[in-house]
């Protein structure tokens, strides 16, 4: 599902080069649930950023759900983005629209069917645990509530990989293990999870295979 | 799918508010100075094309012909080429129309000892020969004729007016484009504005997938909008200020341009206006995209 090899990321040049990413190679299979975890400015945002190509390599290949993104052409971005269920720290919400809306955006934009969207969009709603709040704005909701409505949004296309940048970063304790009870879910279903976070505490409570980056370089990659 | 860009792009609109407002004006305004400019050019080409139906040039003869002879002369002056229609008037009919434009004083012409006036030949040149080129041309044949001693007329003053006319349309352009740059800078002023409201939106849009002109469209759409609104518009004001106008300016057309009335944009021309009113629109709506990164 996802595969770098040799991957590195140089910000500016001259004397203001700052490298993020330092030959970083691994792969993830499908299926799998993987923790990137890192303190704050490690690269594990630069690092996920490639995967949807909103940076590029300065080095490396890195080939994300068949697509090979070194020969990926600007055009066939989206394709690729259409592989791929994102989520932030900040749940992105768009302000003017019902948590329904919000979700059923995605599929709108993406030409499905009218008759489909209704239900496809309730479904993830559902799986995420918040139909009841449906038509509720973003300004009514909890921030683990807009957390779960910016994950069905994520999974509401049926995406083969999820990639998560630190979803529980706002989070106290209590909403941080239900988010991630939901995302252990979309694991469950068959989707790749890639999940970033800088808190060793939920590193040690998911007990999946963890990539550990430090200062740009993956100096740990076990379980 | 295209429900959806039309409801974004009318989403859109309503969030542009003032600059929205303003460019649909500034887009009317220079729809208007346009159409008005087109409007005036419009009766004065009427004007101009009668008055070349009525360019004539006259022959004056050395002699009267006698009357067995005067179809043989017209026969010969038609086929010089590049006539309408030619019409022999005697010495005595001559002399009757002078009578005629006299009138209380035609007794003048009565006191003459003899007819002064010579029998002459009324030339009209076929509509598309009635230039300065094409009657100095037929002048020259004419003159060549052995009966003729004086060829006179031409179109000349036709020409000046119609070179007026190209140089009226020409201001009007130049107006119209000028107005035209401002309410495209206007139009993409608005939908700029309209990205920035919601750049969430589209940074969502293409984090799913949506493809650019998914993104782009309604944008366009919503600058398209704004002309047809603003043409819509500008034609309502045009059709209002001709509806004013036209009753009172009637009496001197006939006088003035030789025109019975003054008509108005055709049904095409209109549709014309409108479109150009979309063009601008989409034209801003582009631009501003343009300026947006993917």
């Amino acid at each position: 599902m996802i595969r770098l090899q040799g991957v590195s990321k140089v910000f500016g040049d001259g004397r203001s080069r700052v490298p993020a990413l330092v030959d970083i190679t691994f792969s993830v299979e499908p299926g799998d649930f993987v923790v990137l975890h890192g303190a704050s400015g490690a690269g594990k945002t630069t690092l996920l950023r490639m995967l949807y190509r909103a940076e590029r390599p300065s080095e490396g290949e890195i080939e994300v759900a068949g697509f090979d993104l070194s020969t990926l052409r600007r055009r066939e971005i989206p394709q690729l983005r259409r592989s791929i269920g994102i989520v932030f720290q900040d749940a992105k919400l768009l302000a003017g629209r019902t948590v329904f809306d919000n979700v059923a955006f995605v599929l709108r934009v993406l030409g499905t069917p009218r008759r489909e969207i209704t239900p496809l969009a309730f479904a993830a709603l559902k799986a995420v645990g918040l139909s009841a709040r449906a038509q509720a704005h973003p300004h009514q909701l909890s921030q683990g509530e807009a957390q779960r409505a910016s994950l069905a949004r994520a999974i509401v296309k049926a995406p083969p990989l999820l990639i998560a940048d630190e979803p529980t970063g706002n989070l106290d304790d209590d909403m941080a293990a239900e988010i991630l009870e939901v995302i252990k879910d979309i694991g469950r279903q068959g989707t790749t999870v890639l999940f970033a976070t800088h808190q060793a505490k939920l590193v040690g409570q998911l007990e999946r295979r963890t990539l550990r980056l430090e200062r740009g370089v993956l100096v740990k990659d076990e379980g | 799918m295209t429900s959806f860009l039309v409801s974004e792009a009318l989403r859109d609109l309503r969030r542009t508010g003032r600059v929205g407002v303003s460019a649909i004006l500034l887009i009317a305004l220079s729809l208007a100075a346009l159409g008005g400019f087109w409007l005036l050019s419009l009766n004065l080409g009427r004007a101009i094309g009668q008055w070349r139906d009525r360019v004539r040039v006259v022959v004056y003869l050395r002699e009267e012909p006698p009357a067995a002879k005067v179809d043989d002369l017209l026969g010969r002056i038609e086929a010089l080429g590049g006539i309408q229609r030619v019409r022999y008037v005697s010495k005595n009919e001559a002399l009757q129309l002078l009578r005629r434009s006299l009138g209380g004083q035609a007794d003048v012409a009565d006191q003459l000892p003899r007819n002064p006036l010579p029998a002459s030949v009324e030339v009209t040149p076929d509509s598309d020969r009635a230039t300065p080129e094409g009657t100095r041309e037929l002048v020259r044949r004419l003159t060549a004729l052995p009966e003729v001693e004086d060829v006179q007329g031409g179109a000349q003053w036709v020409e000046g007016l119609a070179h007026f006319q190209r140089l009226f349309q020409l201001v009007g352009l130049g107006v119209g484009a000028v107005l035209a740059l401002a309410a495209i800078l206007t139009v993409t002023t608005a939908t700029t504005l309209v990205l920035h409201l919601r750049r969430d939106e589209m940074e969502i849009m293409r984090l799913v997938g949506a493809a650019e002109s998914v993104i782009r469209l309604p944008r366009l759409l919503q600058g398209m909008a704004q002309g047809m609104v603003a043409g819509t518009l500008a034609l309502a004001v045009l059709e209002a200020a001709f509806a004013l106008a036209a009753p009172r300016l009637e009496p001197l057309l006939p006088v003035t341009l030789g025109l019975q009335r003054a008509v108005f944009l055709s049904f095409p021309q209109m549709l014309g206006l409108i479109g150009g009113g979309a063009a601008l629109g989409a034209i801003g709506g582009l631009l501003a995209t343009r300026q947006t990164p993917a």
